[in-house]
Parts: structure tokens; C-alpha cells; sequence
């Protein structure tokens, strides 16, 4: 019965693993700084929350993900509900991809990311500098998008197979 | 694979994926995105509720990044110890050298800060740093776009708006938002951190700016102006916020000559410690000043009358001492002179008894020869001075 219990607890960690990292993401910093890389950083929590909701929304809600949000304001500073936004967003164009799709194709997914990336950091952009009067550097933002979009194809044969070895490849 | 490009199956799919509720979600993504709307629009005027959930947000957050974050500061720590370890013996030299060098430059300061100081006062510029209060980098997550840390002291510590934060009296940057247990710092490298400073040795005031990046740039220099490369920033006290002179970074105009790029001192990818404080002015108490500077007076003038007490009777000791001098002298002399007198009497003393040893012995021998009768006419009374000498002269006339 025991043996039983602990199988199932395993079962629910690792089909909300997805949550869990997102989590780690938010509030942990490896953010590489420290190596001093100029010109180099990728927004790992959109490729996360994009694959996730494309391929296996189960796992990652959306409330959890508009607390993520929450939270990542919290610690970089935006305005509260801002990144909340930008990754409900995602979730949206996601979720928009995966009903248009028949037959799903890794390059199509990556194409529709940059899409996605680019119009959120955008909207973002702008809500930042003439809602809220922020000064961001242009470049620093494209760099980030093409990283990210560059980290996509990378990180989801990583989740793809991660889900291969746990849930043997099954989506919803 | 993809519905025909037609204007209901797109709009179809969008109500899907935005409206309908998926079978596992307890949320609807367009109820969510409304919601994120209205606390972004609410808490851009400050509404109190979106502002007490923000602060709850925030104290939650900070502390459970923090514990999270322990894995990767560990690696973090790691690293920065092996690089340390390659780089410490060169290290250590420069560093002696370095050490000799402002060892020597030290004393110079020294003197240099307290006339400062006291110039600063005079014309009621100086300002005190209130309590330092010392905090840890709880976070420094600094997004691509934003460069800020969060400190571990909030309002219950004594935190204000705008409080400045150094490390090892380097400038880190201000405080820009304070919570109860926590404090958000802005960097100076971030674009939106503008402060006045002073770039000595010129003294050319200017504004400094971050890049968002590792370093500055300085803004608004007229071209007139010709900064230097290694230049020595300093903030300038303008504006009453920050401390004049306290030490920010290096000019190193290395992208190009018409744009200053700046190093800071303080590396902000290694802030562990801060120190958090605030300037105040100090009030310049005419009266109390008047009344010090009339008592220095006094006491000067009082000290000159002593001084001048003292040097007369310096003079008159002098001028004893000198008659005294002379006087000894005199004595001296008169003293030898006695003494020459005293040998002449002592050689007279002599001749006379050896005179009168030889009258002795010659007058018997010669007493006829000298001694007056009744009928000679060279001869002389017995007993005169002329006696005897004739005796003494064995009888002998002189004429």
C-alpha cells in the first residue's frame, strides 16, 4: 500500500515537474551572469511555458503560471502582473498553435515561437517604456529574443525527451 | 494541417485557445489576462489593495529566492574562489606595490580631508552620513533589461526611499523601493539610474548613466570639455542626495573617444554586503561660531601678551647674563693683574731677605768702610737705607 502511495506521489511530481521548474526558474538566479558574458541572455521560462502548453498543457496551469508571473515581477522588478501577462500570452499563442495544428513540426513550432517572442517582448517593450517610463536598451531585448528562440529548438528536444523516458511520448 | 486560412476557423481557434477552459485548467487564459491587466492598471495608481499585495508578493518571493538561489551561489562561490585562486599571486603584487604607493599618497590625504572638511563647513556644504546600516544581497537577479539587488533590511530596519548603498565606500546605487523586511536597490549600471557627479582632475560636472550592461557612460558633456582617459569620477552633491566626493568609477573611453564610458569601482556581479545610508546637512550655527571664533581670538590675543611678557624677560635674562659676563671678565683680569702684582711683591719679599742674609753677613766685614764718623764725609749713619747698601755694595761709593 505504501509502495503504492509513494509510486503515485512520484506520478504527481513528475507530471507537474513542468510547474516545479518553472518555479525553480523564477526564484533561483542561474541566469549565467557571473561569467560576465556581454550580449548574452535567453528568457528560459518562455520556452518552458510555450512547449508546455503546445505539447502537454496538463502539466503546467494556468493559474500556477499567472503566479510565476507574479513572482518574476517580484524579483526583477517590473511592474506587478506585467510578466504575469507576457506569459499568459504565450499561453495563448500556444494554445492557438496547437488547435490549428494537425500534424506537429518541430520547425513550424519554432517559427511560431519567434512569432510569439517577438510580439509579447514588444507589447512588453512598449508597455515599459511609455506606460510606465522605463529605459530599456532595444538591443539588449533582441539579443534576448534571438537566444531564446535559438535555446528553443535545444531545450525542447531536452523536454521531448524527458517525457519520452517518464510518460513514454504520450501528449494531450 | 492548418484550416484553410479561413476567417471563422481562425477565429474558432482563438476562442478556443483563449476562451474555452481546457479540461485540466481551473482557470480561463482570457479571466487570467484580464485580471493581470487590472493589477497592472491598478497598481500603476498606486491602488492600496494591488500595492498590500505587491509588499506580500515581494516578502514571499525575496525569501524563498533566496533559499532556492542556495544551489547556485554555491556553484557561483565556486567559481569565483578557483578564479581567485589562479589570479591571487599577480594579484599580491600589484597589491604590494599598489600599498606602497598609497601608504605614502595617505598621509597627503590626511591633511587634505580635514582642510576640506573645514572648508566645507565654513560655507555650510558639509554633509554627515547618519548610521550605516549594513545588509546582505539577498538576490542580485538582474534581468537582461533591469540591474537591481535586494537587500535584507526593509522599513523595520530604518530603510528609506532614495538611501545611498556602497560597498568598501565605493557607490553601489540607491534605494528605490522599500518593503518591510527587504529593500530593492537600484545599480548604477542600470539605464535608469542617472546621478550627478564630478570628474576630477578637471572638476567637470556631469551626469552619469548606466548602460544596462557592466559599466556607464557619461551624459551631457559639452564638447568644450576634454575629459581625459583614467579620469577619477566622483559624485558630485548636487541635488543634496548624495555625498560629494564619494569615489564611482574610471573614465575609459575605449568604444570611442566622443562617447565616456565608465568603470565603476565596485564589481555589482559580486555584492555580498552593502552598506545603506543617508546624508544630512549640518546647521551652520552662526552664533555659536561667532562666539568660538571671538573666544580663538581672545585666547590668541592672550597668548600673544604672554608671549610677549616672556620675550621681555627673555631680554632682561639676556641682558644679566651678558653683564654678568662682563663682570667675571673684569674680575678675571683684575684677578690676574693681583696675581702679577702679588709675584712682583713675593720676588721683592725674596731680594729684600736675601739682602738682609747679606747685610747680616757683610756688615761686620765692612762696617768701617761705611760707617759715619765725625770727621768723614762719604760715610753714612748706621742702620739707614743708605748704610746699607754701602755694606750690601762691600764698601763701594758710587759717585
Amino acid at each position: 500500500m505504501i509502495k503504492i502511495n509513494n509510486t503515485n506521489k512520484l506520478n504527481i511530481i513528475l507530471l507537474y515537474s513542468p510547474t516545479i521548474i518553472l518555479f525553480l526558474s523564477v526564484l533561483n538566479e542561474f541566469d549565467f551572469n557571473f561569467l560576465k558574458l556581454n550580449y548574452f541572455s535567453f528568457n528560459f521560462n518562455y520556452i518552458l511555458i510555450f512547449y508546455y502548453s503546445l505539447k502537454k498543457s496538463k502539466s503546467l496551469g494556468y493559474g500556477l503560471i499567472f503566479i510565476a508571473g507574479l513572482f518574476n515581477d517580484a524579483i526583477t522588478g517590473t511592474p506587478i502582473g506585467l510578466t504575469a501577462l507576457n506569459y499568459l500570452l504565450i499561453c495563448g499563442f500556444a494554445g492557438y498553435l496547437r488547435n490549428i495544428t494537425l500534424r506537429p513540426n518541430i520547425i513550424k513550432d519554432w517559427i511560431f515561437f519567434l512569432v510569439t517572442i517577438s510580439v509579447v517582448n514588444s507589447f512588453s517593450y512598449t508597455l515599459l517604456t511609455l506606460v510606465f517610463s522605463f529605459q530599456l536598451d532595444y538591443y539588449l531585448l533582441l539579443i534576448n529574443i534571438f537566444f531564446t528562440f535559438l535555446f528553443y529548438s535545444f531545450f525542447s528536444q531536452i523536454f521531448g525527451l524527458f517525457d519520452k523516458l517518464i510518460f513514454g511520448g504520450s501528449h494531450d | 494541417m492548418i484550416n484553410g486560412g479561413s476567417r471563422d476557423d481562425f477565429i474558432i481557434a482563438i476562442r478556443s485557445a483563449f476562451l474555452k477552459k481546457g479540461n485540466q485548467q481551473r482557470f480561463s487564459l482570457i479571466g487570467l489576462i484580464f485580471f493581470s491587466i487590472i493589477i497592472l492598471v491598478l497598481g500603476s495608481f498606486n491602488f492600496k489593495v494591488v500595492n498590500y499585495l505587491k509588499v506580500g508578493i515581494k516578502e514571499i518571493v525575496y525569501r524563498s529566492s533566496f533559499i532556492v538561489s542556495v544551489p547556485e551561489n554555491f556553484v557561483k562561490s565556486i567559481y569565483y574562489l578557483t578564479d581567485d585562486h589562479f589570479k591571487i599571486y599577480n594579484e599580491f603584487n600589484s597589491n604590494l606595490l599598489e600599498l606602497e604607493n598609497l601608504k605614502s599618497k595617505d598621509l597627503l590625504n590626511e591633511a587634505i580631508v580635514l582642510d576640506y572638511q573645514r572648508l566645507k563647513n565654513v560655507i555650510n556644504d558639509y554633509l554627515i552620513a547618519s548610521e550605516e546600516i549594513v545588509a546582505k544581497i539577498l538576490i542580485d537577479k538582474k534581468s537582461p533589461f533591469l540591474r537591481s539587488v535586494i537587500a535584507n533590511k526593509g522599513s523595520k530596519d530604518g530603510i528609506k526611499l532614495g538611501m545611498v548603498v556602497t560597498e568598501n565606500e565605493y557607490l553601489v546605487g540607491k534605494v528605490v523601493e522599500v518593503n518591510y523586511l527587504t529593500a530593492r536597490i537600484l545599480l548604477l549600471s542600470d539605464l535608469n539610474s542617472k546621478i550627478p557627479v564630478r570628474i576630477e582632475p578637471n572638476g567637470i560636472q556631469s551626469i552619469l548613466s548606466g548602460t544596462g550592461e557592466e559599466t556607464g557612460i557619461i551624459q551631457y558633456q559639452k564638447e568644450r570639455y576634454t575629459i581625459e582617459n583614467g579620469s577619477t569620477i566622483y559624485t558630485s552633491g548636487s541635488g543634496d542626495l548624495f555625498q560629494s566626493g564619494i569615489p564611482v568609477g574610471t573614465i575609459n573611453d575605449l568604444d570611442s573617444p566622443s562617447i565616456k564610458g565608465v568603470t565603476f569601482f565596485s564589481d555589482f556581479s559580486q555584492l555580498r554586503f552593502v552598506k545603506i545610508l543617508s546624508y544630512k546637512k549640518t546647521r551652520f550655527n552662526v552664533s555659536k561660531e561667532v562666539g568660538q571664533i571671538e573666544r580663538i581670538k581672545k585666547e590668541k590675543l592672550k597668548a600673544m601678551k604672554k608671549n610677549e611678557v616672556l620675550e621681555y624677560e627673555k631680554k632682561l635674562e639676556e641682558k644679566a647674563k651678558n653683564e654678568a659676563e662682563n663682570i667675571v671678565k673684569e674680575k678675571k683680569l683684575e684677578n690676574e693683574k693681583l696675581k702679577a702684582e702679588i709675584k712682583e711683591i713675593k720676588k721683592d719679599i725674596t731680594k729684600t731677605n736675601e739682602d738682609e742674609k747679606n747685610y747680616k753677613k757683610l756688615e761686620k766685614r765692612y762696617r768701617s768702610k761705611c760707617k759715619k764718623r765725625l770727621i768723614s764725609v762719604n760715610f753714612y749713619k748706621v742702620g739707614t737705607p743708605e748704610y746699607k747698601e754701602c755694606i750690601l755694595r762691600k764698601g763701594i761709593k758710587i759717585n
